[in-house]
């Protein structure tokens, strides 16, 4: 539908349209909104801070703290494209995290074989909470805010205060002497997922399917999806990206620790609806989401280096977000 | 002495369509009056215009001989006036107490609600239907018939003159329907005018005096029911004027694709069979609720299936699941576009493919080209009105949304093509355009199977029409030269109900 809009006369309400075009021009593409917030507030930095901010130092930090939910945000997409969304990642990122650092570390079996188990401990973690969700047909907030303490519970019956250390041999996947650019592997893990992710979810017609029951689970049931088994894999999925996630995370520390990722639900929802995702469903992209992730790193990074301290990181995170989402007010297109 | 209710030509209308035009009758006090018509004859209308749920347009209404200008739901109640809706309008977790005096609750000193005082009175209400039942309970835990008595008994509470009830046995069984209407009776007989509005036949020879006869919004007659037959009851109701031509059938029907025996999906579904040849179009009638479009969703695996056989070609199928039903071939359009068919928030291209993304890739790609080129045609084909086909589905019209939602299914190539209730809310233009379209698959040798409420479009579409009543099949006509009267008979022999037979363009949306 085509927005008219009335000829204005007055030179004030000229500029006030153009500024409303501008706006709608960028609602319209939350990818570009975002892209364009990072871009200028990496310039702001840049130019504020030259000493702190722009340097090799920093953005590698930067970068590598943001690797474990921007994992998280890949599956975290998918599953609220599907309409969904999974709260226990957080858990069953310490979890998994805790599981390869026992059979690592405790057991001392092979280093590639802690690894697999930790993503097979946070694919099973997916696995029940799909099951919960498409079999038993609890809601989703109900069933992972559930799963978020057991989780995360047993993860304490199982290592009480943690796995330290674990051993060189595993640790070697998460802090090699001398990665490529620097910067360790848990950020190239993220890259590898987020382009091939990214491609999957945008192109493929397996995970194409995620947006149409995202857009009407009973449609897409009637159209011959099958929606319980599609939404059971994106838990699966989801499970197994925590999984990698916390193996990666204990591996680059060389321990496991049993408080690990505990607001991580959080932070990886908001980068997600931050990223375009909708509570109800059918839209978000994998580069939306990243982008998110993105820039709330960014923001932290920020604040800190102008020191104005931790304390007021979640207001401006939560400002942002309110401010993106409100955006959608201003698209172009919107339903009869 | 005036009569209790006089209303006189009273209109209304909705965005497109009128609900109402000039109709005029009155009731005495204590006369049970019944109100008859299809669906969208518009009898909960007027019901809803006299409790002052809808404001008229036109005309005027008089209480006891007295005009009243301004009728809202506040000025109704003062006079008076009280309504059980068709939906019920109880809250079932609060108290049958609760809802009888929601927001008149009976209070002590700082506003507090007087509890014991609420609940006698609710009791002396609840008592003078003649009926038992403890104010202190949870609606919610109440059976049907019982919350219907609270909601009368919420009516009652302020001092009753007018009753208006709407649909009130939908949901009732027989006993529970004889209780309510003893409640009535007995309201009645203490000088209440009751205005019953209902498509079940059976049910006003049971209980009412008198009853006035709507069709299209208008006045079709008001009769004695001692005076009256079914048979005049039905004529008034389904006369009619607007007639879709038959066109003239030279197709070839062949080999039989659908064979569906005695199947089974309870509670609905109970013993239905039907068969369906390539080429033929064979239209379900019945009631709503006689179980038509769950047999179909049944044959399409959207449903779970008891018993019963499905054959699809000669070759049994066992549909899981609706991709087990595409799988074999079959394609069906659900009765609601809105819930069940369309991705409203997605554009036209993605619609189409839904039912057909493997053939719109390139081995795991989407293929958005591939895409577009099906959505093109099939906007060029069937005529969708359309900026672009990449224009989001929720901004088109109902009639174009309904040719979407087709095309959905003709992508896929169906041999079997299910279509539940395929003109439901379009106008008439696109209607005539839907027959066409149904008309030109049958001709290239489509087996269709059409689910509809609308007695003329059967009429018109139908080579054979089957009837189902109660879950079961229970009668077939030849399409040509039947009558609404001969499939009114069918549908209603086994209910004695004449339900809603029939829709009109734009009411549903209404």
């Amino acid at each position: 539908m085509q927005i008219t809009q009335p000829m204005a006369d007055n030179a004030e309400h000229r500029r006030e349209n153009l500024f409303v075009r501008m706006v709608r021009r960028l609602a319209d593409s939350r990818e570009l909104t975002l892209f364009v917030l990072v871009i200028a507030l990496a310039l702001v930095m840049s130019i504020v801070y030259p000493n702190n901010f722009p340097t090799a130092s920093n953005m590698r930090a930067v970068l590598l703290n943001l690797a474990p939910v921007g994992i998280l945000v890949c599956g975290m997409m998918l599953l609220m494209i599907g309409g969904t969304f999974d709260l226990s990642v957080g858990s069953t990122l310490a979890f998994s995290g805790v599981w390869a650092a026992v059979v690592a570390g405790w057991w001392g079996w092979p280093a590639e074989v802690a690894v697999l188990v930790g993503i097979l401990v946070g694919a099973l973690c997916g696995l029940v909470n799909g099951l919960i969700v498409t079999r038993i047909g609890i809601n989703a907030l109900i069933a992972t805010l559930g799963t978020l303490t057991i989780y995360r519970s047993l993860t304490y019956v199982t290592a009480g205060t943690g796995v330290t250390p674990i051993t060189d041999a595993f640790a070697a996947y998460g802090r090699a002497a001398d990665p490529l650019l620097r910067i360790q592997s848990p950020f190239w893990a993220m890259l590898v997922l987020v382009l091939v992710g990214g491609w999957l979810v945008a192109r493929t017609r397996f995970f194409r399917q995620f947006y149409f029951i995202g857009g009407n689970p009973r449609a897409a049931q009637l159209s011959g999806i099958r929606v319980d088994r599609l939404i059971l894999i994106g838990f699966v999925i989801m499970g197994a990206l925590a999984g990698l996630a916390g193996v990666l995370g204990a591996a680059r520390l060389n321990s496991a620790v049993v408080n690990a990722g505990v607001d991580d639900q959080l932070k990886v929802i908001t980068a997600t609806v931050l990223g375009g995702a909708s509570l109800k469903g059918g839209e978000g992209t994998i580069l939306g989401g990243i982008l998110g992730v993105l820039f709330i790193a960014l923001i932290e990074n920020a604040m800190i280096i102008n020191a104005i301290g931790v304390f007021w990181q979640g207001l401006v995170v939560g400002l942002v977000l309110l401010f993106a989402v409100s955006l959608d007010r201003f698209k172009t297109s919107g339903r009869a | 002495m005036a009569p209790r209710l006089e209303i006189k030509g009273i209109s209304k209308f909705f965005p497109g369509v009128r609900a109402l035009d000039d109709v005029s009758m009155s009731v005495e006090a204590g006369e049970i009056r019944a109100l008859l018509g299809e669906n969208g004859a518009g009898k909960s209308t007027l019901g809803k215009i006299v409790a002052g749920v809808y404001s008229r347009n036109q005309g005027s209404i008089l209480v006891d001989g007295a005009e009243i200008a301004e009728l809202d739901e506040k000025a109704a109640g003062d006079l008076g006036i009280g309504i059980v809706h068709q939906e019920g309008s109880l809250v079932p977790q609060l108290s049958v107490a609760e809802n009888i005096f929601a927001g008149r609750q009976p209070t002590q000193w700082l506003g507090q609600v007087d509890v014991r005082a609420m609940r006698d009175r609710a009791r002396m209400l609840i008592a003078q239907l003649g009926v038992a039942i403890d104010p202190a309970l949870k609606v919610s835990t109440l059976s049907p018939a019982q919350a219907q008595i609270v909601e009368i008994a919420k009516a009652l509470s302020r001092d009753l003159r007018i009753l208006i009830l709407d649909e009130p046995t939908a949901a009732l069984t027989l006993t529970e329907t004889e209780k309510l209407f003893d409640v009535v009776r007995r309201l009645a007989g203490n000088g209440v005018s009751v205005i019953y509005v209902s498509h079940r036949l059976a049910e006003i020879f049971a209980l009412c005096h008198s009853v006035t006869v709507l069709k299209d919004g208008r006045l079709a007659g008001t009769r004695k029911v001692a005076e009256t037959s079914t048979d005049e009851l039905i004529r008034l109701m389904v006369g009619r004027d607007v007639h879709f031509s038959r066109a003239a059938t030279g197709r070839k029907i062949g080999d039989v694709v659908l064979e569906a025996e005695s199947v089974d999906a309870p509670p609905l579904v109970r013993s239905a069979s039907i068969t369906v040849r390539a080429g033929e179009i064979i239209c379900l009638a019945g009631l709503i609720g006689s179980g038509r479009s769950e047999f179909c969703e049944a044959i399409f695996g959207a449903r779970r299936r008891r018993g019963g056989s499905i054959r699809i070609g000669g070759k049994a199928i066992d549909p899981k699941g609706p991709w087990d039903g595409k799988h074999a071939g079959i394609g069906m359009v659900p009765e609601d576009r809105k819930a069940a068919g369309l991705f409203l928030g997605m554009d036209i291209v993605n619609n189409v493919a839904a039912t057909v993304l493997s053939r719109v890739s390139s081995g795991a790609n989407f293929s958005n080209r591939k895409a577009e080129a099906l959505a093109k045609n099939f906007v060029d084909e069937l005529r969708i009105a359309t900026p672009s086909v990449r224009q989001i589905v929720g901004n088109l019209s109902g009639g174009n949304q309904q040719k979407v939602l087709l095309a959905k299914w003709l992508a896929m190539e169906p041999r079997l093509l299910i279509v539940d209730e395929p003109t439901r809310g379009v106008d008439v233009g696109a209607r005539s355009e839907i027959y066409r379209l149904l008309r030109a698959l049958a001709d290239k040798g489509v087996a269709l199977l059409v689910v509809s409420s609308d007695l003329p479009e059967v009429l018109a579409l139908a080579d054979r029409i089957v009837v189902m009543a109660e879950g079961r099949t229970v009668g077939e006509l030849p399409g040509d030269g039947a009558s609404e009267e001969q499939v009114l008979r069918l549908a209603t022999r086994y209910t004695a109900s004449v339900a809603e037979v029939r829709k009109e363009p734009g009411m549903a949306e209404a």
